[in-house]
């Protein structure tokens, strides 16, 4: 399906093609930036910014430069191709210090020779002169500009050509039978343009100099040399600029590369795959990830121990059992709880009814979350890091551990207010528990009743007054049923609300437990899950990105 | 030379060989800024003593060795065809031409440069060869006894063995004869050798080669006016004009003649001669005296950075070792599982802990835990060896993190770690195994010192009811709240379970026995730290020793420099009367 649509784009032009390019390296660029080395960032938004600029401006024109060491006629051949006197020859070296340009058809070339930075007084619009030979309607759309030399002691040369080398759509290299094989050149220029092979012409000037017999073993030792700079295939032409021979020629080629209009498009995208290619050297071609389900799920596991939730958890499991028999225990020992500790209370957890008071739930007492406990986060952190990040390039490896790590120090804290500010639902005693008491209460009081009843019997018959007449229950005496009754459904009662509480307990805690690690998973996603997604979200834009640019 | 000349010019030699040996031995392995220059430096000045520097002292009388060098397509070959009559090298017009250097002598000089006295990284052949990598030695009658012709390759073509060998050979020179063209006169990389050449004053003699004969005047006069203004002002300068060669490739003998006679004349003059090699021979010394202190300097850096690098990681590990003995200290591990566990163990609650000072109800109190669940010792040492591997593992991990981040931020520094692989920024493989076992040895030996303290009190009622277990527990958690650095609220807790342990304790052994005990046990989990911490520290300090940067390096080379400096005044003293500025 991709495919298809690829090839439509492809069909419908390749003007789409490399403005997608750029725009796939500049986002590479914009996602890569603080954790791919500056310079390499640096230089992809450069070239993504210089090649954006180059295609807004005039598409009709193709800069083409006349580059080359000092002395190799680069002047003259800029005036052979021109046909004109302008630029000043000379046997001194260096002869040029500044760029000359020449335009053929105004429209746009302005704009362009400002953005190449060549002034006003070194501009020429050869429209605007008045003869305009028929072979020239050819080269309309030319801007011809003549370089300085890149390889005298002027050390300003050398920059200027370094800036208009990387602007220049199609670049004609002018060498000589004396300079051809000189380092400066091959290795400060040609090598490093191998990809730009397809908007580059090689003509070897001063060709009226070697014999004629030795012409073509030059010509082709130049090859043989471009060969090595990775530049096979490239036009090699022998000119003379003294003597015109060759000059036609180049003059034509130039013209259908001018005609072409393709120039353009190829010298950027050999720009932007460049630098692509470089950066993806250090951004490493891993498949981008996410964070596994099962990674989130560990982590909050750790960061759920780290803030003592089990402990709360058996603290709220333990505290509303506690308080809950000590309201529906039998009231003769539920007293005796009292003596027992509130477990949530010492955890400082029982806001009471001040629950919401945000000084009272500044700090919990638990287990302070340090040195151990932050030591088994830190851990699976790291983990996490290693299991996402496997086989990353080393940059993004160390993106995303900077990225996990980086809010470490707000973990403990966080944590810590995550657990307090949570509402565990233990401070009401449950509806059931007070008809309990109250159920409770009055067996009490009846055993109590029935009791003195048979107090007052007892005493009555101790003192041999008649006895009352006491009213009997199926033969049973009331009083005694009364007491031994009240007893033991008080104890019963008892018995059965432990069973219930102990229930209602457990999902008391369960219910706790579910929301601290809700608000634990807060603290996890916010702190460590959201940086590193973002630099997993990072690594895959600049991926994709670097994938686009390098099609 | 006198006999007074002759014992400087050995003690010189022996000097100058210090000297070589020193700078060959100076590691500059770290990429601090301008390493690299001072690499190629280093590299240049040992080639140099050893092809040009020693040999010439050693045989002062041999032959001048006039190197002939320049540009590709200056026309060199041709230059000294012409110069000595007859086709020796072979030129051409494809680029780059000479591949193997050719020597020409007189026939009565052979034995100067048969054998390996100079250049004795070349083999000699006398046959023509394109091997980079031999001299080809050939014999002409024209060449004037006492001076030798060396046609060497070009200095920036793209064939980088003939730039470092052209390099090499007129770093063995006597005297430079430095070829270039109209076309190239202003080229930046033949500046650049005569730059270092009138840096250390070699003589040089200039031929502007190849230029059409209407610019001759304009071209030398402004070459001219850049050797004067780049401190070549007292070299000659000889321009031969371009012109047709003959069949054997020869330039007309009138345009060579100029050239020609000044070096007749130099050979013949035995004084002038002398002078020249003095001059070039002088300046070879200097120089290579004066940028020993570059060196020296380098070396210093190296120092410097190397160190910096150690504190780097001395300072991560120190902290990782302070933290843990801290961590293991303060309470902090008495927080969480070991806290819950010891708590299960000694029984908990307001009660309890208000009852603490009742010590025998305590007793009696735990007395019963321990009997009734003898588990719960066991748990609480598994919990203990849980958190202290915890808290080592991950300070290590810390550790080399932050050694390796140090390291990372300077270039030096990121070139060892990369090389070293991506495992340095993490604590080793085995470390997790290693901790293990050391925190099982630890509380195995907190064992052994609980139970050779209690040996005559084994009898006892109350060693028997707490049991080794019980004890060496308890005294693992005295330990950990060593500095009880809680407060607060926490007191209650951490602090109040060590109480507890410590009461437990001096009960059985008295509270004497149980401080000495808890330093003891204390000093041995430190000193277990402190060993594993070290072995993970030895990893970078590994690399860092690999790199061969020693300490006396620097001064070594001062030394040996300033030697080479006093016999040169020692020996130009009497001679001129006055110290020559450096």
């Amino acid at each position: 399906m991709t495919s298809l649509v690829e090839g439509a784009k492809r069909l419908v032009g390749r003007g789409s093609d490399v403005t997608d390019r750029i725009d796939g390296l500049a986002e590479a660029a914009r996602s890569a930036r603080g954790r791919l080395d500056d310079s390499l960032v640096d230089e992809a938004s450069a070239v993504a910014e210089r090649a954006g600029d180059r295609l807004r401006l005039s598409g009709e024109h193709t800069v083409v430069a006349l580059a080359g060491a000092t002395g190799s006629g680069k002047s003259s051949t800029f005036n052979a191709v021109t046909g004109l006197e302008l630029a000043a020859i000379g046997v001194r070296r260096p002869t040029t210090s500044w760029t000359m340009a020449c335009a053929w058809g105004a429209d746009g070339a302005p704009e362009l020779l400002d953005w190449l930075g060549v002034p006003k007084r070194h501009q020429v619009m050869r429209d605007s002169m008045l003869d305009e030979p028929r072979e020239d309607r050819g080269l309309n759309g030319l801007v011809l500009l003549d370089l300085p030399d890149h390889d005298s002691t002027e050390v300003a040369h050398h920059v200027e050509v370094d800036r208009l080398v990387k602007l220049a759509d199609l670049l004609v290299w002018v060498l000589d039978p004396q300079k051809y094989a000189d380092a400066a050149i091959h290795d400060r220029f040609l090598r490093p343009l191998a990809s730009h092979k397809d908007v580059m012409i090689v003509v070897l000037n001063h060709i009226d100099e070697v014999p004629q017999g030795g012409r073509g073993a030059m010509l082709d030792d130049v090859r043989r040399l471009l060969e090595l700079d990775g530049l096979g295939g490239v036009p090699v032409l022998g000119t003379s600029a003294k003597t015109g021979e060759g000059i036609p020629e180049l003059r034509g080629v130039i013209a259908k590369r001018v005609a072409d209009k393709a120039t353009i498009r190829k010298r950027l995208g050999g720009d932007v795959s460049d630098s692509a290619t470089r950066m993806h050297e250090h951004s490493g071609d891993a498949k981008p990830r996410e964070l596994a389900n099962k990674d989130r799920v560990e982590l909050v596991e750790a960061l759920t121990d780290a803030a003592g939730v089990p402990i709360v958890v058996e603290a709220v499991r333990r505290a509303s059992s506690v308080r809950a028999r000590r309201a529906t225990g039998w009231p003769m020992t539920a007293w005796l709880s009292r003596l027992k500790p509130d477990p949530l209370r010492r955890l400082h957890l029982d806001r009471g009814k001040a629950g919401n008071d945000p000084i009272a739930s500044a700090r919990s007492s638990l287990p302070r979350t340090m040195h151990i406990h932050q030591a088994r986060v830190e851990t699976t952190v790291r983990d996490l890091c290693d299991g996402v990040s496997d086989g990353l390039a080393p940059p993004w490896v160390r993106a995303v551990r900077h990225a996990s790590t980086s809010r470490f120090v707000d973990v403990t804290d966080r944590l810590d207010r995550a657990v307090t500010s949570t509402d565990l639902g233990v401070s009401a005693t449950p509806l059931w528990c007070r008809g309990v008491r109250v159920l409770q209460w009055m067996l009490l009081l009846s055993a109590l009743v029935g009791a003195l009843w048979l107090g007052v019997l007892a005493g009555a018959a101790y003192l041999q007054l008649p006895p009352p007449r006491t009213p009997d229950y199926q033969g049973f005496p009331v009083p005694s049923l009364m007491l031994v009754l009240g007893v033991f459904a008080g104890i019963a009662l008892a018995a059965l609300s432990r069973v219930l509480i102990s229930i209602a307990a457990k999902s008391h805690a369960r219910k706790a437990e579910t929301q601290l690690r809700a608000a634990v998973a807060d603290v996890a996603e916010e702190l460590v899950i959201a940086p590193v997604v973002l630099e997993l979200v990072a690594y895959r834009r600049t991926w994709e990105g670097l994938r686009k640019a390098r099609r | 030379m006198s006999a007074a000349g002759a014992t400087t010019s050995t003690e010189m030699i022996t000097a100058l060989v210090r000297l070589r040996e020193a700078l060959a031995t100076v590691a500059l392995p770290l990429d601090v800024p301008g390493a690299e220059d001072h690499r190629v430096m280093r590299s240049a000045m040992v080639d140099q003593l050893e092809d040009y520097v020693l040999p010439r002292l050693i045989q002062i009388e041999a032959p001048l060795l006039t190197v002939v060098g320049g540009s590709t397509g200056a026309g060199k070959s041709t230059l000294v065809n012409s110069l000595v009559g007859r086709r020796v090298s072979e030129p051409g017009v494809l680029r780059p031409t000479t591949r193997s250097p050719v020597l020409v002598h007189n026939p009565a000089d052979v034995d100067w440069f048969d054998k390996e006295r100079i250049l004795p990284g070349l083999a000699r052949t006398t046959g023509a060869t394109g091997d980079p990598g031999a001299l080809q030695l050939v014999a002409a009658d024209t060449v004037p006894e006492g001076l030798a012709i060396l046609d060497a390759p070009d200095i920036d073509s793209v064939e980088e063995r003939n730039r470092t060998l052209a390099a090499e050979l007129l770093a063995a020179a006597d005297l430079w004869l430095f070829v270039t063209s109209a076309a190239r006169y202003a080229d930046q990389v033949p500046w650049d050798f005569l730059k270092a050449a009138s840096e250390r004053s070699t003589a040089v003699a200039v031929v502007l080669d190849r230029t059409p004969p209407d610019a001759v005047d304009e071209v030398s006069g402004h070459l001219a006016r850049m050797l004067t203004s780049r401190g070549l002002r007292d070299s000659p300068l000889f321009a031969v004009t371009e012109g047709p060669v003959d069949d054997d490739g020869l330039l007309p003998a009138a345009s060579v003649h100029e050239i020609r006679s000044w070096l007749d004349s130099l050979a013949s003059d035995a004084d002038a001669r002398a002078a020249v090699v003095k001059q070039t021979l002088d300046g070879a010394v200097r120089s290579v005296s004066r940028r020993t202190h570059d060196i020296a300097d380098a070396a210093g850096e190296q120092l410097a950075m190397a160190h910096r690098l150690r504190e780097d990681v001395d300072r991560a590990y120190d902290e990782a070792i302070t933290k843990i003995d801290d961590a293991s200290a303060d309470g902090t591990l008495l927080r969480g599982e070991v806290l819950a566990r010891w708590q299960e163990f000694v029984g908990t609650g307001e009660l309890l802990r208000s009852l603490e000072t009742k010590v025998g109800w305590l007793r009696d109190r735990v007395v019963g835990w321990v009997r009734g669940k003898p588990m719960q010792a066991e748990r609480v040492t598994v919990a203990v060896e849980s958190g202290l591997e915890t808290l080592i593992l991950e300070h290590a991990e810390t550790a080399a993190e932050r050694a390796e981040a140090s390291w990372r931020s300077v270039s030096a520094g990121q070139h060892l770690a990369e090389d070293a692989g991506r495992d340095l920024g993490r604590a080793s493989r085995d470390f997790r195994v290693r901790a293990e076992r050391s925190v099982r040895d630890w509380q195995h030996g907190v064992l052994e010192m609980v139970r050779s303290e209690g040996a005559d009190k084994r009898s006892t009622a109350r060693f028997l009811a707490f049991g080794v277990n019980g004890l060496s527990v308890a005294l693992m958690v005295v330990v950990f709240a060593h500095t009880a650095g809680v407060s607060g609220a926490e007191v209650g807790i951490a602090g109040g379970s060590a109480v507890v342990g410590q009461k437990l304790l001096e009960a059985v052994f008295g509270d004497q026995a149980v401080r000495r005990l808890a330093e003891a046990a204390r000093a041995d989990l430190n000193e277990r730290v402190t060993a594993l911490m070290e072995e993970e520290r030895r990893r970078f300090l590994e690399v860092l020793d690999a790199l061969g940067i020693h300490e006396g390096d620097v001064d070594g080379l001062r030394e040996v420099s300033r030697r080479v400096d006093d016999l040169r005044f020692a020996d130009m003293a009497p001679a001129t009367g006055a110290g020559e500025p450096t």
